[in-house]
């Protein structure tokens, strides 16, 4: 019978109880820790051997229970656990704040969030494979060391290093996100002690911006704020369905908000959860051929010129006109990233000449338009007309623009130029309701401490214009010899990650100068001969073992202590500050990264890193956020003079929090809602603030936006997209990536939650039925994704000429080179994909979809074409999840 | 706080032996507005004394083998008087299906991100329940309730069913009912 054809292959059983808190629990404040929405959290914490009672007089919830209703304060088994507190068991729930009023109101929360009690270390589940201690590896086994010795092997090998090779020989690739504390002490390390430019952050292979196209046209890509999506009675959503990445925004804002009833656009080859709704609810699919987001901005642009539905107000009012694009040293387009002089003429317009670009070109006209992008012409014009014609009482669309990775990620310049352009036209970016701004991945976390010597990039633009670092190309071509990773897997997250882990692998344990015993000066000895032999040292802080690089590469290996564990601060994607309070023992000697980089930098005979503790850095970076659009300077200003702690300050917000950048008025510190907004214009400062003409305006010299053309046939694309499609006759699919809602990036913490890893248990490869069917390929079935022309850029080429950085001159003058990559996943054979297109988990370590992707970055900004994968498909087998009852549901998405 | 408007349908009249104040709403096909935390008057509990749990989990008939239609979900409440459930045979084998093919299953009718409301809401071409009307939280009915697409933190309760010839017994329920800390006195753990 079908018990025996399905195999238990992963079974959690639900529990059908938790404590309750008792009434004198101790309630601290918090926001979750993974995606950019942030929802506020409360921890309520109590020691072990009590619980309250079900009257509401009789516990900390204040609720009687069984609470009857809809959205009552509860708690689920998976948001208890049992910590340590001051070394004592405590039982922790972790719940979303049922009193929010801001980001998740009534205590809305994604299936991550609600999990986030699982994620805290208790040695009874899988969070036992926390690092506790510093580790060194020798001959191929990490063995404990102590954090004395592990600090100072590294500083030993780095004295050596920066004397011999040179700063650009040091290396830090590092999470942007994860804390103003740890990545300003980072930063100060990197880039004001060390002074190396060979920095990168967790998403980029450079530290380059990410949506280029809107920070040339003077967007601020975080500037709107949730109650704007609220507001909008249209959303166009570019390369994302906030449902599946930002899903608290996408249920409380984006279903409900002031305009429940607004009608949803989404750009993507997936239909998820969120776009069936939105069509359900009268809003287009536009089920894009992956790239080709450039020629429907454009072809959208044209309908709404070609009937004058244009905001002309608006325009005249905020468009820069020729002069203003060229004036002075601001944001116009001869002093962005791209090189002035070799662009000049190709990208920058005014109103007038951005409607010839768009009337002039036959690729935009609707029946052209349809045919590159696989969007019927009709969605296109049903689309152009929701977000820009004029209603029949004369009153324009509320339209709201945003875009995520599926936009930028695939052709970073031209998809971001044109949808800001799009959206302009719209009257959209400045206003209520109508706004343009990424919807965010991560966080926004980062200060930096700056004054990083990018002169001494190696690379760099035709004409003289230096280019950021590319830290992977650096690391690949044996330029790196010491490389510090804080939390990320580096390679599954960069483009041929096979390549990539590879070459590390190659300079590290496949090097004959392996350390032997832990002497220190032994240690120094075999790491010199290592890096003198064409080998480099890597040390990776994480929290957990992380493949492979933490786990077969690293030789050292440093313990961090993570959220929940130590008072740190950030801000979501609306810009909103709050404190995440520590509620629990880091286990066993894991420390936050801004500790680990103090020990280093002691070790180095750096002076200046004299924290006591987090408060200490967040103070001292404060300033440091000045000019910025997370600048809470003047919070720490206030706390000095009210003689407290910036962080304690901090946490009478709880989980309302203040919207940086922090502003003063009255004496009262007051947060900026959305940027670019006029009526931020206030006039005087009253206070150590810093009025910066953002606020009120847009980020470019003259305050206008600057309306940026976008050439399909731009060459430092065309040439990579038709060189990159699938080819048919190998029978190739393009193969992108992406997230799910019920999992986030890698997986660390998801994949060792129960109730998650039950759910996910293996990465996915969503395949329409037709590609399936023509391939053997059921739901369950394990898939091969083969490329065997994967495109990595080697080297560090120098522009000269206009020509030189496109990706045929690059080919003809050796700086690509082809590999192949592979990865293994479970096939969900569903229609919720487009044909032609598959989907697969992004940045698993364990079925790495990125290999399949090619590492040439576009020349214009250094970001690499994420989205643009390929390869085919091949059925491995039958997976045991295909009959499964107790893990992975291979249902589709998209039913509602 | 937003007011948020959830419609609902009956699946099937049959079954519904005590009609609570909540399932008369839920199963008229009322848009029933929901105000924020409370909601007084949807649910039979609020303001009324607090239910008393169970000891144990009851054995307790909920229908017959024989009267199951494929597709169609008969209701019943178990293990308390206001807790709504499904019996409903999928087609297809399931986790926990009884049945000569193992697809016979119970559920809970409450989303366990929020308590929305899943009456109604099952889709018989995918053995799944949901969307639920207040986030869009899907369930997969032949793994054991496990979430498809949402945010319910737990699977959606099962009830433990058994067969003595023709009739179906619950006998317990796998997982926590929502808004309760414990289903049965007996399960509570410290």
């Amino acid at each position: 019978m079908a018990t025996e054809n399905n195999p238990i292959s992963f079974a959690v059983y639900a529990k059908d109880y938790v404590p309750v808190p008792p009434k004198d629990a101790q309630v601290l404040t918090t926001a979750c820790e993974y995606c950019t929405v942030a929802c506020g959290y409360k921890v309520y914490r109590w020691p072990v051997g009590k619980e309250g009672g079900v009257r509401a007089g009789d516990n900390a919830l204040k609720a009687d229970l069984p609470a009857g209703g809809v959205m009552v304060p509860w708690a689920s088994p998976s948001q208890h656990n049992v910590v340590r507190y001051q070394g004592k068991p405590h039982h922790v729930l972790v719940i979303p704040d049922f009193a929010a009023t801001v980001v998740n109101p009534g205590g809305d929360h994604s299936i991550r969030g609600g999990t986030l009690a699982q994620k805290c270390y208790n040695p009874e589940n899988r969070t036992s494979e926390r690092l506790l201690y510093p580790m060194m590896r020798v001959r191929g086994t990490l063995m404990p060391v102590s954090w004395d010795l592990a600090t100072e092997a590294m500083a030993d090998i780095s004295k050596y290093v920066l004397e011999k090779y040179g700063e650009h020989a040091w290396g830090i690739k590092m999470y942007s996100y994860q804390y103003f504390e740890n990545t300003y002490a980072i930063t100060k390390l990197g880039m004001t002690s060390i002074g190396t430019p060979s920095i990168a952050p967790h998403d980029k292979c450079s530290n380059t911006n990410d949506a280029t196209g809107l920070d040339d046209a003077g967007v601020d890509s975080f500037a709107a704020s949730y109650e704007d999506w609220g507001m909008a009675e249209v959303c166009f959503f570019s390369g994302v369905d906030p449902y599946e990445t930002k899903t608290t925004l996408f249920t409380e804002w984006i279903m409900h908000g002031k305009t429940p009833d607004k009608k949803c656009i989404f750009v993507t080859p997936h239909m998820t959860t969120g776009v069936a709704w939105g069509v359900k609810n009268g809003g287009i699919w536009l089920p894009i051929i992956p790239g080709t987001d450039t020629i429907l901005h454009n072809a959208l642009a044209r309908v709404i010129i070609e009937n004058k539905w244009q905001d002309q107000e608006f325009i005249d009012k905020w468009i820069a006109n020729s002069w203003e694009v060229d004036s002075g040293y601001g944001r116009g387009t001869r002093n962005t990233g791209w090189q002035w002089r070799t662009t000049w003429g190709t990208w920058q317009s005014d109103w007038g000449d951005y409607q010839k670009f768009i009337l002039g070109r036959d690729e935009h006209k609707l029946e052209n338009a349809a045919k590159i992008t696989g969007c019927k012409a009709e969605d296109i014009r049903r689309a152009a007309e929701l977000i820009a014609k004029p209603r029949p009482n004369g009153a324009r669309p509320k339209t709201s623009f945003m875009l995520e990775k599926g936009n930028y990620w695939s052709n970073n310049y031209m998809n971001t130029t044109s949808l800001s352009a799009l959206g302009l036209i719209c009257g959209a970016g400045n206003r209520p309701g109508r706004m343009i701004s990424r919807g965010g991945g991560h966080q926004r976390g980062m200060v930096s401490a700056g004054g990083g010597p990018w002169w001494m990039d190696p690379e760099k633009y035709p004409g003289r214009r230096k280019k950021s670092f590319n830290l992977d190309r650096w690391m690949v071509d044996g330029k790196l010899k010491f490389a510090w990773v804080f939390g990320t897997t580096w390679f599954a997250a960069m483009m041929a990650s096979q390549e990539l882990q590879d070459a590390a692998f190659r300079m590290t344990r496949a090097n004959p100068h392996q350390i032997g015993s832990l002497d220190r000066k032994a240690i120094f000895e075999t790491l010199k001969a290592r890096v003198d032999s064409g080998g480099m040292v890597f040390v990776d802080s994480d929290i957990y073992p992380v493949e492979p690089l933490g786990t077969q590469i690293a030789d050292i290996v440093l313990p961090a202590a993570t959220w929940g564990e130590e008072d740190f601060t950030r801000c979501n994607s609306e810009r909103r500050l709050r404190l995440y309070s520590k509620f629990y023992d880091p286990p066993g000697e894991a420390k936050p990264d801004w500790w680990a980089v103090q020990k280093f930098a002691h070790k180095m005979g750096f002076s200046s890193y004299d924290w006591k503790n987090s408060n200490d850095v967040f103070e001292e970076a404060a300033r440091f956020s000045r000019g910025g659009v997370l600048n809470y300077h003047p919070l720490a200003v206030k706390a000095k003079e009210m003689g407290v702690k910036g962080h304690e300050l901090l946490r009478t917000y709880g989980t309302t929090g203040i919207q940086t950048p922090i502003r003063v008025r009255d004496g009262e510190l007051v947060g900026t809602q959305r940027l670019h907004d006029p009526t931020n214009n206030w006039g005087e400062m009253e206070a150590a603030e810093v009025q910066s003409p953002f606020m009120h305006a847009f980020s470019t010299h003259s305050g206008k936006a600057i309306l940026l053309k976008s050439p399909w046939d731009f060459p430092g694309w065309i040439q990579f997209y038709e060189a990159v499609k699938p080819r048919t006759a190998k029978g190739e699919i393009w193969v992108t990536n992406g997230r799910i809602n019920e999992t986030w990036q890698s997986g660390f913490d998801d994949l060792r939650k129960p109730y998650l890893a039950q759910r996910w248990p293996y990465p996915m490869l969503i395949v329409n039925p037709a590609d399936a069917t023509k391939r053997g390929v059921e739901s369950g079935d394990f898939v091969q994704v083969y490329n065997d022309t994967v495109y990595v850029q080697t080297g560090q080429p120098q522009g000269v000429l206009d020509a030189d950085l496109n990706f045929n001159n690059l080919m003809k003058e050796g700086h690509i080179k082809t590999t192949t990559g592979q990865f293994v996943a479970v096939a969900i054979v569903s229609d919720e994909m487009r044909e032609g297109v598959a989907m697969a988990n992004f940045n698993y370590p364990q079925a790495p979809a990125n290999s399949v992707c090619h590492a040439v970055p576009d020349p214009v900004t250094n970001n690499y074409r994420y989205k643009l994968g390929r390869g085919v498909l091949t059925k491995v087998g039958e997976s045991p999840y295909k009959k499964s009852f107790t893990s992975m549901s291979l249902k589709p998405r998209n039913i509602i | 706080m937003n007011a948020i408007t959830i419609q609902a349908h009956d699946d099937n009249g049959a079954g519904r032996q005590c009609v609570s104040r909540r399932a008369f709403l839920l199963s008229s096909g009322a848009i029933v507005s929901l105000a924020g935390l409370g909601i007084p008057g949807l649910v039979d509990a609020a303001g009324t004394p607090l239910q008393a749990l169970r000891a144990t989990y009851p054995r307790q008939r909920i229908g017959k083998l024989s009267a199951l239609a494929k597709g169609k979900p008969v209701h019943f409440k178990y293990p308390y008087p206001s807790v709504d459930n499904i019996l409903v045979k999928l087609g297809a084998p399931a986790g926990g299906g009884i049945g000569v093919e193992l697809d016979v299953v119970a559920f809970n009718l409450q989303c366990t991100h929020m308590g929305g409301p899943l009456h109604g809401s099952y889709k018989e071409a995918h053995q799944m329940l949901g969307p639920c009307p207040l986030h869009l939280t899907t369930f997969d009915l032949t793994r054991h309730g496990m979430v498809v697409a949402g945010h319910g933190t737990e699977s959606l309760p099962q009830i433990v069913l058994e067969v003595a010839g023709d009739d179906i017994h619950a006998v317990g329920v796998m997982g926590l009912i929502y808004g309760y800390a414990h289903n049965v006195t007996g399960s509570r753990r410290g």
